[in-house]
């Protein structure tokens, strides 16, 4: 465990054994209830963030786990006679599962991204109040819990309960830091910001969704099943209201969605302003002024009031800069190196045949070039040896491993390595933080300290050495289209595709991409890469591959190719051919 | 097995509640189609809409109709004025749905502050007319309702269809960049379109006001239903939207009929996870 | 002169695409823009429709400076757009995608008779004008987007790739009609990758190279200029690389 991390662990103990202390000691009920009341939304809001906050996945139907837990604890109890504390694990349990069954078909369907992701959530949470509302579970009086047995752990009745809120509120805090400092964190905060590049890098982006969404799920249940022996008296209307879904997504917001501790902050806030509002007409305005409070700062404060606040105090003291020591000398690649090998490749899209039977090959150390007008096919290709789209036919290797049918992240784990025309980094990171990624995913499977180490060599080999905290956004084309270099090689893939990486470049960053490109051939990687500028298509290929309309009209050293009758024909008309 | 008189009615009555949800969709489908942005406050203009209709009646004697002159050209303003905060602070498709939802919160407060949360019922001369088609009630006031539904949807269908607006605006929604080069101008038609879908909210509103009873968590029963509609309908597809309303308006009732009432909430919301999941393509 | 281009330059966010292009077109002339890919051609076209802006220089049209008309009214000028890769609405029956052409009002009042006259031009389209436009072939689909363009009775029609995907036989149709439209009246400014068939129609022509305007004159002298060659083909005539 880092240092950082031993003082927040040490923070936490000693927040929870004051809090204990305090009850212990003796606080008014009045205190004591709405001491719980924050434990609770603190740990709510900690653990929406988990999926929503880190991945950027809006769920609002946080309500509905909060809901199942209730219920669980209050049908047990009442129905099975269970003791409390038995339930609660059951709770969370029962409320995880339901979030992996519904995350298992959902995150599997491309689209279900953004609002769509949300509408879903909201109705999972009416069908959920409906079920309740009908069965036996409920079945329209509500539950009755005033006869439930409590251990009373301390003087007081509520005692307990406020006991064990403080300690999930502790956990999921502690858990929260600890995820965002964890790979699980690295990915989801990577699906944030671009899912499709997250998994072509080797996230596995699914199972870390999952791994999340049922997390959260679960400290919601726990939480709804210690609130259902707090309220005593479980009804569809109150439980599966709102009011819960609103306002973790508020707390969140408010107080940063991203960060560990940014949603405890925005609930201890909230929690407390909401308090000053009790009953009547009073509560109703509070509401509003609570739903008024989110528009704003979704609006004026989007990242929250914890990273603003630290974005403020670094600006003001920054931090120095980050000393590595020199990495151990890395081999020369990571794994054997290998030759790719694309046989027969078919792809359509609706009607258009993109890609008919295209066969071809790059041996390690070699350079080549995929050229051909428009529409050709050679994005398509390399979206399908990358992954991202599947072939519809025909056989994609690298060296003994197949990789055709494999997800876009084990491709990714097994070397392979791509840019994009325009680049893509993630818009959260700094440029070191977008190469150590890739070199915590890769191949190598760097811990992370060594990752940051990696990443900061790829930074200098690009000559981005001096940009390595900043942001996307700060860096000019130029770096950016250098930042995505130096992020494709820290995963030491054996095979790397360049799209266009040239364009946009004036002549002087040219003849240093070229370089670069060079230096990377010398430690044996196998590169394929896609370019309009012909001079520089001369320059470096060992050989070139010219495509049209989907096949391949010309292979071989780059003088015979683009003299071949065939390409001169294609890109400037019979004509010229004589 | 309920009678067949009784199945007949249960239809009816579905056909009638599922032209609200039509009326209800309209607005929202357009704005949603062809504006890219959701809007969860319509539901909240609604219910505004309905409540207004109700005191301007029980207050000041008002007529609906009456109501309604007022009500809706007041509600246009109201939607443009809410598409100018849009676009100042521009509002994405996700965070108008976040915006969006604080808005709704926000209306619903302000309706419980004015009105209590008490149910409230406006009470008409006219409200329990209905003439008879054979063994079968059809209730008269929803029956205008459901006919000025469908009389929206064609109207709106007509416009988009027939006018240089409405082409204009579909084109507009497809490939805006393209449409402003041959003289399209996007700004000023999202203005009127945020208008148009507001008004519709006002007289869906009105006729709510005089159909149902009035309480302010209404507005969250309709959004599970009304989402399912917009999205079976189609976006930007006001004769989809009418019958996609018709249909799970009739399925409800149905499903009210042969099963327990309680269920019907159901319906909607779980034909929407099943259309959210397994509809191939952009919604 | 028609249309005037003056040392412009054209930006996407901090990524140049295209420096200090000048370029004319006189009233009734065919230009043509040829260059290789990513030299920004496209770039140039959208800019003079009005789809983007320009960084620096000068765009004229007609005595009117296009820089400070909102994009929205840059087609009430008289300039129309058939843009890269068609982008109909396909949405919308060919003959909606048609009336989308003659939005601008000027052009509206005439709509009846220039249908007419689209239609003569394209017979096709007049046999499928109730089809959605996105279930059209290629070249059909290629058609439409002119004859949008006409709709709005340009005076001058900016053609981008209108061969790109095409098969050789209907890019031979497909030249024959710009001829076509070019004899009554309407300038053209043609942007090609096909280089001969540019050069066969254009009475002038610019080669944009990486954002440049790097030789420009009629296509007799181009056509003996090496530079073609090179910027396609990257080869010196002796087959020599270049540094």
């Amino acid at each position: 465990m880092s240092a950082a991390g031993r003082r927040v662990l040490v923070g936490l103990l000693a927040a929870g054994a004051g809090f204990a202390a305090l009850a212990a000691v003796g606080l008014p009920a009045f205190y004591e209830s709405f001491l719980y009341l924050i434990f609770s939304w603190i740990a709510l809001a900690t653990s929406w963030s988990f999926l929503s906050g880190y991945a950027g996945y809006f769920s609002f139907g946080h309500g509905a786990f909060f809901g199942t837990g209730m219920y669980t604890t209050a049908a047990l109890t009442t129905m099975f006679g269970l003791p409390f504390l038995a339930t609660m694990p059951l709770a969370g349990l029962l409320a995880a599962a339901l979030a992996a069954g519904i995350g298992a078909v959902v995150f599997r369907v491309k689209r279900l991204r953004g609002e769509l992701f949300g509408l879903l959530t909201l109705a999972v949470g009416f069908v959920l109040a409906t079920i309740v509302l009908n069965t036996r579970i409920d079945g329209g009086p509500g539950v009755y819990l005033s006869a439930v047995p409590l251990p009373r752990l301390l003087a007081s009745p509520t005692g307990t309960l406020y006991l064990l809120g403080l300690a999930l509120a502790i956990a999921t805090v502690g858990a929260a830091y600890a995820i965002s400092h964890s790979r699980l964190g690295l990915g989801l905060y990577a699906i944030h910001d671009d899912e499709d590049v997250a998994e072509l890098k080797g996230v596995p982006t699914l199972s870390y969704k999952l791994i999340a969404f049922a997390l959260s799920a679960g400290v919601a249940g726990v939480a709804g099943s210690i609130h259902a022996m707090y309220v005593s008296y479980v009804t569809v209307g109150e439980t599966f209201s709102i009011t819960v879904p609103l306002y973790v997504v508020l707390m969140s917001v408010l107080g940063g969605a991203r960060h560990w501790l940014g949603p405890a902050v925005g609930a201890t806030i909230i929690a407390s302003s909401l308090y000053v509002f009790t009953g009547g007409q009073q509560a109703v305005l509070g509401r509003a002024l609570v739903a008024l409070v989110l528009i704003v700062v979704i609006l004026v404060l989007p990242e929250g009031i914890v990273p603003t606040i630290l974005t403020r105090w670094r600006a003001w003291r920054p931090r120095p800069a980050e000393v590595f020591a020199a990495p151990a000398p890395a081999p020369v690649v990571a794994a054997p190196a290998a030759a790719l090998a694309c046989q027969d490749v078919w792809r359509s899209f609706g009607g258009i045949q993109a890609l008919r039977g295209v066969s071809l090959g790059v041996a390690p150390g070699e350079i080549v070039a995929l050229v051909g007008p428009n529409g050709s096919g050679k994005t398509t290709l390399i979206n399908v040896i990358s992954g991202y789209y599947a072939a519809d036919r025909g056989r994609v290797t690298l060296g003994t491993e197949t990789l055709t049918e494999r997800p876009a992240h084990e491709i990714a784990r097994l070397g392979v390595g791509r840019t994009h025309q325009i680049p893509r980094p993630f818009a959260h990171f700094t440029a070191l933080d977008n190469v150590a990624l890739a070199a915590t995913f890769g191949p190598g499977r760097c811990p992370p300290r060594q990752a940051r180490a990696e990443g900061q060599e790829w930074l200098s080999f690009t000559g981005l050495g001096r940009r390595a905290a900043a942001l996307p956004h700060e860096l000019n084309l130029h770096e950016r289209k250098f930042l995505e270099l130096a992020r494709a090689l820290a995963a030491r893939p054996r095979l790397i595709l360049l799209d266009e990486v040239l364009s946009g470049l004036n002549p002087a960053e040219i003849a240093s991409a070229v370089r670069l490109i060079r230096q990377i051939r010398e430690r044996g990687v196998a590169i394929l890469f896609v370019e309009h500028l012909m001079r520089a298509v001369l320059e470096l290929s060992d050989r070139v591959v010219v495509l049209n309309e989907g096949e391949v009209i010309a292979a071989g050293p780059p003088h015979e190719a683009m003299r071949a009758e065939r390409v001169i024909e294609v890109y400037l008309g019979k004509a010229h051919v004589a | 097995m309920p009678s067949l008189t009784l199945l007949g009615q249960a239809v009816v009555s579905g056909l009638l509640a599922g032209g609200i949800y039509g009326l209800l969709a309209l607005g929202l489908s357009l704005s949603w189609g062809l504006l890219r942005l959701v809007n969860l406050a319509h539901f909240a203009l609604a219910l505004l809409g309905a409540y207004l209709t109700y005191q301007v009646g029980t207050a000041f004697g008002m007529p609906p109709w009456l109501a309604a002159l007022a009500i809706v050209p007041a509600f246009f303003l109201l939607g443009m004025a809410f598409h100018a905060v849009f676009t100042y602070f521009r509002v994405t498709e996700l965070t108008s749905l976040l915006v969006t939802f604080g808005v709704t919160v926000i209306l619903e407060s302000l309706i419980q502050w004015f009105w209590t949360a008490d149910y409230r019922r406006y009470e008409t001369a006219y409200a329990t007319a209905s003439t008879r088609v054979g063994p079968l009630f059809v209730p008269t006031l929803e029956m205008l309702a459901c006919l000025t539904a469908a009389g929206l949807a064609v109207a709106t269908w007509a416009w988009l269809r027939f006018t240089y607006v409405g082409k204009a605006l579909r084109a507009s929604a497809e490939d805006p960049a393209i449409a402003a080069a041959f003289g399209v101008n996007h700004r000023a038609q999202a203005f009127l379109l945020s208008g148009v879908s507001a008004a519709y909210a006002g007289i869906a509103g009105a006729f709510i006001a005089l159909i149902s009873t009035l309480a302010p968590s209404q507005i969250w029963a309709w959004i599970g239903v009304v989402f399912a509609v917009v999205i079976i309908g189609g976006l930007a597809n006001p004769i989809g939207a009418l019958l996609a309303g018709l249909l799970i308006g009739v399925s409800e009732s149905l499903t009210m009929a042969v099963v327990t009432p309680a269920w019907a909430p159901l319906v909607s919301f779980s034909v929407l996870i099943v259309i959210l999941i397994a509809r191939p393509g952009r919604v | 002169m028609l249309l005037e281009v003056r040392h412009l330059a054209i930006a996407y966010g901090d990524a140049p695409a295209v420096w200090d292009a000048t370029l004319t077109v006189g009233p009734g002339e065919v230009v043509a823009v040829i260059g290789p890919n990513g030299a920004g051609k496209s770039t140039l076209v959208n800019t003079i429709a009005g789809l983007q802006r320009a960084r620096a220089g000068e765009l004229r049209f007609g005595g009117v400076d296009l820089g400070a008309v909102p994009a929205h009214l840059v087609c009430r000028q008289g300039i129309a757009l058939v843009p890269e890769g068609r982008r109909l609405f396909t949405r919308m029956s060919v003959e909606e995608n048609l009336e989308m052409g003659c939005y601008r009002r000027e052009a509206r009042r005439a709509r009846a008779a220039t249908l007419e006259r689209v239609y003569a031009l394209f017979p096709i389209l007049r046999e499928r004008r109730g089809q959605l436009a996105g279930s059209l072939s290629g070249g059909q689909q290629q058609m439409a987007a002119i004859g949008r363009a006409l709709m709005a009775r340009p005076r001058l029609l900016l053609l981008d790739e209108p061969s790109l995907g095409l098969a050789p036989a209907v890019v031979d149709q497909m030249f024959e009609i710009i001829r076509t439209i070019n004899a009554e009246g309407v300038a053209i400014l043609l942007v090609e990758q096909n280089v001969v068939r540019a050069l066969e129609i254009a009475a002038r022509a610019y080669v944009l190279e990486e954002g440049r305007v790097v030789a420009d004159g009629p296509p007799a002298i181009l056509r003996q200029q090496t530079r073609i060659r090179e910027a396609y083909l990257g080869l010196q005539e002796d087959g020599d690389t270049h540094p």
